[in-house]
């Protein structure tokens, strides 16, 4: 099954501002612009990488769901890309 | 004008970051894959000599570089989820901007791109077999920051990035890399200018992986030998899973140069794993 709408969301918390912002705020509310399974959206909400990549999903954007991390939110990797 | 010099060299962010907070802000966020790895951390005195060790090698590079009067240098890296995504992954894409900018924290990187040379490239390999994507609007990554941050930090000298997917399956094989980097020294040799080839990424390494932490330092010692005995060509018997296994699939942008160097002999080459994620390699051909 493909996982580009988890991805694209992955990938959007870290180029899209704006999305990145919302999803900080409410990231329930953002999930229902993507066509997320159940199993997506729980591995979302738990911020666990692994999780994410066990789902199929590539796993350097496993790892941006760290952004909503109160522990990484400030993290140097966001200064770059 | 003959292709006059061909460098290669790691990429990794923590080449630039600031040895200490930055380091361990990078490395809390990849071990986050795979936690167990984090007992490996180097220290803040490790952390340090490998940022001189890598300013060094990137001196010597640099050296070779302006030693060879380039009017361009081609920079083949791997876009990381940047400019591509899963709507279009191009296998190869020639950037046909005017300017091309980046950021990397507190550095902006701003250069002319070289795009008469990327149309040459784009309608060679039309001619030849290899259909290239091209556009004309990127964004630079540390992919190409990192390197350019220590070889033209002027930023005076124009670039043309090339870029290689490395990244997301299915990738090329090697042998078609190695193929590019011919089309792209033929292209040299009868274009105007002179022409210097970067490629960017590796050396071993696993992000995003539960294997992060891991470097297949003897893997990465058998290329640097290859190079050094201008063996480029042997390699594109290699297989894409044989780079995946031992965590070398930004080697791929090293194959291009491999092609584009044939059977000269690297000149200099030196290997440093860093203890957190990746063997970082740096090598400099002379074409003259």
């Amino acid at each position: 099954m493909s996982c580009y709408d988890v991805s694209r969301l992955l990938f959007d918390l870290k180029m899209n501002e704006s999305i990145y912002q919302r999803a900080s705020a409410d990231l329930e509310n953002v999930m229902t612009d993507y066509n997320l399974s159940s199993e997506e959206k729980d591995a979302l909400r738990a911020g666990d990488p692994r999780k994410l990549r066990q789902l199929g999903v590539h796993g350097m954007l496993c790892l941006y769901i760290k952004r909503l991390s109160p522990q990484f939110r400030d993290n140097i990797y966001w200064a770059q890309k | 004008m003959p292709l006059v010099s061909a460098l290669a060299a790691s990429h990794a962010p923590n080449i630039l970051l600031e040895p200490g907070r930055e380091w361990e802000e990078f490395m809390d966020l990849h071990y986050s894959m795979a936690p167990k790895s984090s007992a490996n951390r180097p220290t803040l005195e490790q952390q340090k000599k490998l940022r001189h060790d890598a300013e060094v090698a990137f001196s010597t590079l640099r050296a070779d570089l302006e030693l060879a009067k380039p009017d361009v240098l081609i920079v083949v890296a791997n876009d990381q989820f940047v400019n591509f995504f899963w709507n279009n992954i191009p296998t190869f894409f020639v950037t046909l901007a005017d300017r091309v900018r980046g950021q990397f924290t507190r550095h902006t990187f701003d250069y002319q791109n070289h795009k008469e040379l990327g149309k040459s490239i784009v309608r060679a390999g039309m001619e030849k077999g290899i259909d290239f994507s091209y556009g004309e609007h990127i964004e630079l990554q540390h992919t190409q920051t990192v390197p350019l941050y220590f070889l033209l930090p002027e930023q005076t000298l124009p670039i043309l990035p090339i870029y290689v997917n490395t990244w997301v399956d299915p990738a090329p094989s090697p042998r078609r890399c190695y193929q590019v980097g011919e089309l792209i020294r033929a292209v040299a040799n009868s274009a105007p200018e002179r022409v210097a080839i970067l490629a960017t990424g590796g050396l071993s390494h696993f992000p995003g992986s539960p294997r992060i932490g891991e470097i297949d330092e003897s893997f990465d010692h058998e290329l640097l030998e290859i190079m050094r005995n201008g063996r480029g060509r042997s390699l594109v018997d290699y297989s894409l899973q044989d780079l995946l296994n031992a965590g070398d699939s930004e080697f791929l942008n090293w194959m291009v140069v491999m092609g584009a160097v044939g059977e000269t002999k690297a000149k200099y080459t030196a290997y440093m794993p860093d203890f957190v994620a990746t063997g970082w390699g740096f090598v400099s051909w002379r074409l003259d």
